[in-house]
């Protein structure tokens, strides 16, 4: 009878309590993180008597979680990829703003700049003309600064929001160590701590979601966290420090994700051993495609506005002097050595001047290793290299349009230097002058057709490769009709007789000085045609007219025109978007479909929580009707005794 | 498979979010009638639509560029049309010079006139288009494409002719060619009578009859009248060598070198007239040589040279402002022809650029009514599923 009592009781308590985690569930339905729990129930051993094993009832053994391990890291893993590839999507969405396209963007204004020239070709004396044409060389400046700002602007939030994270990050590693002791310490009572599992689970879940770690399970039930190819963050109840610095070479435009565990001096971590995380996306972001905008922004800055200045030069303002500088641009840093460096030198940046290196202009950023025996430049961008032949104090060398000049030399192997040539110059590039009387409109060269020309020779240009004061005197070319070829000779090279072939263009001499013509049209014998300096400059405007022929310059990577260097800097940060976006929506899908699982096993569901509350309801009535019998039992039991 | 209840809840915000983000976005491309607004939604289209845009900019620039040409190109002819009409009315008054009944004052006020007609003419070659660029400075030069100084008139532009380009024409003829380009005598040789001639022997007829024997040489024909009797002698000056010699009857050809000569008169002994080769002179030089001739002619023989001379030369000059005119028409042609490739290629640029960036309304509406759909019967079936509960049935 009080063995019916004992089973009714435990009965009693076992649905109470089994009840109680559905009442859990239901409340935490909502609760990021929280995994469904219930009751394991398990029979009383019975008591052996005569009649065998007499069964004495229920008991709740424990509380479960359902939980997958492995869903558990994986969603993490999962996430924190997907935090990556959003982190980078979002800032470059913000990039690519800043590139506007159509009438109001940078390609349109740098049209808008070449086209002026065009009114200044018809009238060279017009003031208004040349007046419009400085107003649009300033808005294009100012635009190149306003990109460079924009570009600036982002740098700087990437920046603050890799601190905050850094410093976030390391304060949920203090409190998974924390976690972890709590959790030893309950553990060793035998019983397992669920929530506190849980709250610890969804720690390292978010830390993923900031930065990648992997998962170490110890013996006494923590978890150690390591990053970056398994540099550890949390071992036992110790934790590491993240925060922000910079790289070898003390470069302000790149981040590193820097590392110290118990106090140690901070170590820069390599970020392509991340994997992923916000963190990872940021210092993506920041560090490559931030980088791969700002210098083709700043080469296209360079390129256009050197190529001015040199053609500014070969003009003839009003005045009768060669042009000066229309824009000025700021000094290209000179190369920063890396603080591992055994040896030292001093290496300046200048841009090549003969020839012009305006047209060979690569848009990256370089490292230059000295090996020993060879200097090594590796572009950034594509990682290719050039061996910097020869280089040394005495004898400067060409790349990519710039001019490596070496001052001072003790570098031993292995030493590095990094050279960040387009960096500065969008945002500092401005125009030199205001004036409309400085531009340099007038060609230094003229040709005229000899007087008593009969054929249908006709100037079809005629461009300066010197400058005003370095222009060669007068050459006469004098033709010969000979019915089936032409010739002609030059007074300046004698009798040697040179073919004249319609359209071809004939040039003051082979290193490109002084001048090159073309004439079109039958010459007759005894025409002549003379090159000569040109005295009455007022009314020219040979030099407008070879700025107007500088929209044709293939001046970005030997492939486009001027005019549409800036459609394919748009379309290069368009494909870096697309494709960050179309890798965010794969890593984000992936994401769910691994939460999904993950929530298959340990969400709570309502109606099965429902269901389950009905049948340990009607359970636990079962066993309250058995203590009211056993009470009667005991009632008829103790009638019959007092009778 | 069991649902998690907070899941679904999520997956179905991220759904109706997802959908909803879709329809924004393509109100958006629908608003702005593109199909492309950022890089990112087609690079390539979006870099074809930046293309486009350039050039199209740039043909608007080279047609206003064009069209200033143009309009200095059409001043210049019918500043040449203007010219020629000028020049004809001189041609009319040398004509009448030579009316036998004129005196020597009617003459002068001939010349009179004839020097107002060139001073207007000389100011017709000093044009200047609505920029300030004379209209004939050839490859350039000063304001003043021409001079009127002491020793005649000179050119001050740079001679030669620039070519048209695909795309514009030149806004400026060659001044030198037109106005400073004028042969003087046949445009082969020049007779000219000594000054001082005293019988009236003159010419007003010769030419080149075998082109291979003209030695571009200098002669001189001299005369000696002796016994009733008057014979020639005709002398390469250059050479120093007697070519040919004769018997003189008036209006009887003398043929050397390949050139005949046929001349007329009575002249004295030691008369005698030169030949050169023809040079070119400026228009004016030609005007001023006639009007003075006019003015001074000391016989009816002379003045009838000089005429003849004067009219010849006009005539050349005629012909030289007659092909700068035509020259001129050819140059407009030419831009009109330039003009309507450039509005084809505009035309086409345009299509090219509405390929690569607009949107198809008709498939754009449509879409967007698709997603409204869909957006619409998502909200219904999460509204319904949601209400499915088992508490519901409960209690």
């Amino acid at each position: 009878m009080s063995g019916i009592m004992n089973v009714g009781v435990g009965a009693l308590q076992a649905n109470q309590i089994a009840l109680q985690t559905i009442g859990n569930n239901i409340a935490n339905v909502n609760t990021p993180g929280y995994s469904r729990q219930s009751a394991v129930l398990q029979t009383v051993q019975g008591q052996a008597s005569g009649s065998g094993f007499i069964g004495k009832g229920v008991d709740v053994q424990t509380i479960v979680r359902s939980y997958d391990n492995f869903l558990t890291k994986q969603s993490a893993l999962a996430n924190s990829n997907a935090s990556a590839d959003s982190a980078k999507y979002d800032y470059l969405q913000r990039l690519q703003e800043i590139f506007q396209t159509g009438e109001n963007g940078l390609g349109a204004t740098v049209g808008n700049f070449f086209n002026s020239f065009a009114d200044v070709a018809l009238a060279p004396n017009d003031a208004t003309a040349r007046t419009v044409v400085m107003t649009k060389a300033a808005q294009m400046t100012q635009q190149f600064n306003f990109n460079a700002t924009s570009l600036n602007d982002l740098k700087l939030g990437a920046v603050d929001q890799l601190s905050n994270d850094a410093a976030t990050v390391s304060e949920m590693f203090a409190q998974v160590a924390s976690a972890n002791e709590q959790i030893a310490s309950a553990l060793s009572g035998g019983q397992v701590p669920n929530d506190l599992l849980d709250m610890r689970d969804q720690l390292i879940f978010k830390v993923n979601k900031y930065v990648q770690t992997t998962q170490v399970a110890s013996d006494n039930g923590g978890i150690n966290l390591f990053i970056s190819n398994s540099q550890p963050v949390v071992l036992g109840s110790a934790y590491a420090t993240l925060g922000v610095g910079y790289d070898e070479y003390n470069n302000t435009n790149k981040s590193k994700l820097t590392y110290s565990f118990g106090g140690s001096s901070a170590s820069e971590l390599n970020e392509i051993y991340l994997g992923g995380g916000e963190i990872y996306g940021l210092l993506k972001f920041q560090n490559n495609d931030l980088i791969d905008a700002t210098n083709l922004l700043g080469r296209m800055a360079l390129a256009i506005s050197t190529k001015m200045n040199e053609q500014q030069a070969l003009g003839v303002d009003p005045n009768g002097d060669a042009g000066q500088d229309i824009f000025s641009l700021p000094t290209i840093p000179d190369a920063l050595a890396s603080s591992n460096n055994q040896g030292t030198a001093d290496i300046a940046v200048t841009v090549q001047t003969s020839p012009s290196g305006a047209t060979s202009f690569k848009a990256t950023d370089y490292v230059i290793e000295y090996n020993g025996t060879n200097w090594v430049a590796t572009r950034s961008v594509d990682g290719t290299t050039a061996t910097l032949t020869g280089f040394s104090t005495t004898n400067p060398v060409n790349l990519d349009g710039l001019t490596l000049t070496m001052s001072s030399n003790s570098a031993q192997s292995g030493d590095t230097f990094y050279i960040h040539p387009f960096a500065a110059i969008a945002s500092t590039v401005s125009t030199a002058f205001s004036s409309p009387q400085g531009l340099a409109m007038a060609s230094p060269v003229k040709a005229s057709s000899g007087l008593s020309n009969t054929g249908t020779l006709a100037l079809d240009s005629l461009s300066a490769l010197s400058g005003v004061a370095s222009q060669p005197s007068a050459v006469t070319l004098t033709f010969t009709n000979s019915g089936s070829s032409y010739t002609y000779t030059r007074s300046d090279t004698g009798s040697t007789s040179h073919t004249y072939t319609p359209g071809t263009a004939i040039n003051y001499d082979s290193i490109s000085t002084g001048w090159t013509v073309t004439l079109k049209g039958i010459p007759q014998t005894g025409d002549t045609y003379i090159i000569q300096p040109n005295s009455n400059t007022s009314l020219d405007a040979g030099n407008a007219q070879a700025i107007l022929d500088m929209r044709d310059l293939t001046l970005f990577d030997g492939l486009r025109p001027l005019t549409d260097g800036y459609a394919s800097l748009v379309a290069a940060v368009g494909v870096k978007v697309q494709s960050a976006q179309s890798a965010q929506q794969i890593t984000t899908n992936i994401a769910a479909s691994i939460e999904k699982q993950k929530s298959t096993v340990s969400g709570v569901n309502l109606d099965e929580e429902a269901a389950r509350m009905l049948q340990y309801q009607q359970a636990y009535q079962a066993a309250g009707k058995m203590m009211q019998i056993a009470q009667s039992i005991f009632e008829t039991l103790l009638q019959g005794l007092g009778r | 498979m069991r649902i998690a209840t907070a899941h679904g809840y999520d997956t179905t915000m991220d759904n109706l979010n997802n959908r909803q983000a879709g329809l924004a976005d393509l109100q958006e491309k629908l608003s702005a009638g593109k199909r492309v607004l950022r890089a990112s939604d087609d690079p390539t289209a979006m870099a074809q639509a930046e293309r486009a845009m350039n050039r199209i900019k740039r043909i608007e620039t080279e047609q206003r560029m064009l069209s200033s040409q143009k309009n200095s190109i059409a001043l210049a002819e019918s500043n040449l049309g203007d010219s020629i009409d000028n020049l004809q009315t001189i041609r009319q008054l040398v004509l009448s010079a030579g009316n036998a009944s004129y005196t020597a004052s009617n003459r002068t006020s001939l010349a009179q006139q004839m020097s107002s007609l060139r001073d207007e003419l000389f100011s017709r070659a000093n044009a200047q288009d609505t920029n300030g660029i004379p209209l004939y400075g050839g490859l350039g030069g000063p304001d003043a494409s021409f001079t009127d100084a002491a020793g005649g008139v000179t050119f001050n532009g740079t001679p030669g002719q620039r070519s048209s380009t695909l795309t514009s024409i030149p806004a400026a003829l060659d001044g030198q060619s037109i106005w400073s380009s004028v042969p003087t005598g046949n445009g082969v040789i020049d007779v000219s009578l000594s000054s001082s001639n005293t019988g009236t022997v003159y010419s007003d007829s010769w030419n080149v009859v075998t082109p291979s024997s003209v030695t571009g040489d200098d002669y001189s024909i001299s005369f000696t009248v002796s016994g009733g009797v008057t014979s020639y002698t005709v002398t390469n000056t250059t050479q120093s060598s007697t070519t040919t010699t004769g018997t003189y009857t008036s209006g009887q050809a003398i043929v050397f070198d390949g050139i005949s000569i046929v001349p007329k008169g009575t002249p004295s002994n030691g008369d005698s007239l030169s030949l050169v080769p023809s040079t070119n002179v400026s228009l004016f030089t030609v005007l001023d040589t006639a009007i003075n001739s006019i003015n001074n002619a000391s016989n009816s023989n002379v003045l009838t040279h000089a005429l003849g001379k004067a009219l010849a030369e006009i005539d050349a000059g005629l012909s030289r402002l007659q092909s700068g005119r035509g020259q001129a028409g050819d140059l407009l042609n030419r831009a009109d022809l330039i003009d309507s490739n450039q509005i084809a290629r505009t035309n086409q640029i345009q299509n090219d650029r509405s390929r690569a960036e607009d949107i198809d309304m008709v498939k754009g509406i449509s879409d967007f009514q698709n997603q409204q759909t869909a957006y619409d019967a998502a909200l219904k079936t999460y509204a319904q599923v949601q209400r499915l509960s088992l508490f519901t049935y409960m209690g």
